[in-house]
């Protein structure tokens, strides 16, 4: 799994790519879409369950960074930037939308639709599940277990994109991490 | 602590003292924590399909170039408004800023008003009055032209200057 974590180096390379795309170039600014989508897509999908509610917070990601180029120093303050904003939408959207059904990326009901459930519990089929257990979370405990196991920040990263002292954050993480294994404990015990 | 605490301990990152004592000692706790790495590293690999980012990149430049000629077209607009309003401002405005009671200006490509006019002869007299300007007149006597009539009391008295006009 490729950690999304931007490097001082990355930050470099991609500071003409910014200049650029503040001057109004739209290829430019298409790269540092390129850059940034897997962290911003990948958030929102977890953090929404739906692909295409994902898509469309993405979507109004990076048309408020577009908005916002002007404003963002350097590259790696668009890297905590697009966190925080992707966070933001997703509430948004969480507190907008009627409640879609929850659509799983691959695949249907884990594990169940298979012949032989206890051989089908697979990795594949655990990251299943999680999807849909992590929408079972509070709103403040998915977006910080996200961040900090989807994404892989640090504590400290996570507080300051949400807002929080590390200590809630620490405390957030460990109670939504409990609850996501006894959701698949509970599943497991059912199904197999 | 019990197993309860260690749970605990190992959800939330902690850094105490004897967790690793614990934890290769305690089978329950080893497997708590091998759960949750594992619950991590599947998360970790949930990722959106690839078609799914080219998709919103595509809808996002897509808006900017709607903006982008929306902003231009506005900007036109305004410049063809602003024409519209200083063509209204000259041929309206400008012509009555002037002084009503002067005088209409010449129109250049008036036609003048025809004129008939025939040179007149010149005469000898214009010319003599001429010379006679530049140098003093000279008396002269008109011609008397007398005729008789039968009747010796009637005489017609005809007085002719010396170019034949009547006087």
């Amino acid at each position: 799994m490729a950690d999304f974590r931007l490097k001082a180096e990355d930050a470099g390379q991609s500071a003409g790519l910014l200049e650029r795309a503040k001057a109004g170039e739209i290829g430019a600014f298409d790269e540092v879409m390129r850059l940034h989508e897997k962290q911003v897509l990948n958030t929102a999908l977890r953090l929404l369950g739906n692909l295409q509610d994902a898509q469309d917070a993405a979507q109004e990601t990076f048309l408020r960074l577009y908005k916002s180029l002007n404003r963002l120093p350097d590259v790696l303050a668009i890297k905590s930037w697009l966190y925080r904003v992707t966070v933001n939408v997703c509430n948004d959207m969480h507190r907008q939308r009627r409640r879609r059904a929850w659509e799983p990326l691959s695949g249907s009901d884990p594990a169940s639709s298979l012949p032989d459930p206890e051989l089908a519990w697979t990795h594949q089929e655990r990251g299943h599940l999680l999807e849909v257990a992590l929408q079972t979370l509070p709103r403040k405990e998915r977006a910080a277990v996200v961040l900090r196991d989807v994404q892989g920040l640090s504590t400290r990263e996570v507080a300051g994109i949400l807002g929080s002292s590390e200590v809630t954050v620490r405390s957030q993480i460990c109670e939504a991490r409990g609850k996501l294994k006894k959701f698949t404990d509970r599943y497991l015990r059912k199904h197999l | 602590m019990n197993c309860s605490d260690w749970e605990r301990e190992i959800a939330g990152e902690a850094e105490c003292e004897g967790l690793e004592e614990h934890l290769q000692g305690c089978e329950h706790c080893a497997a708590f924590a091998r759960e949750l790495e594992a619950n991590r590293v599947a998360l970790r690999e949930l990722v959106a399909p690839a078609a799914a980012f080219d998709a919103v990149r595509r809808r996002v430049l897509q808006q900017i170039q709607a903006k982008k000629r929306r902003a231009v077209w506005w900007g036109w607009s305004a410049v063809a408004a602003a024409a519209c309003v200083a063509i209204l401002c000259v041929s309206f405005v400008a012509p009555r800023m002037r002084n009503p009671l002067a005088p209409e200006p010449f129109e250049a490509n008036m036609d003048p008003p025809a004129i008939q006019w025939t040179p007149k002869p010149i005469h000898h007299r214009s010319s003599g009055r001429l010379t006679a300007k530049a140098a003093p007149a000279q008396k002269t006597e008109p011609f008397v032209v007398k005729m008789l009539t039968n009747d010796p009391n009637v005489i017609i008295i005809w007085l002719v200057d010396q170019k034949g006009d009547s006087l």
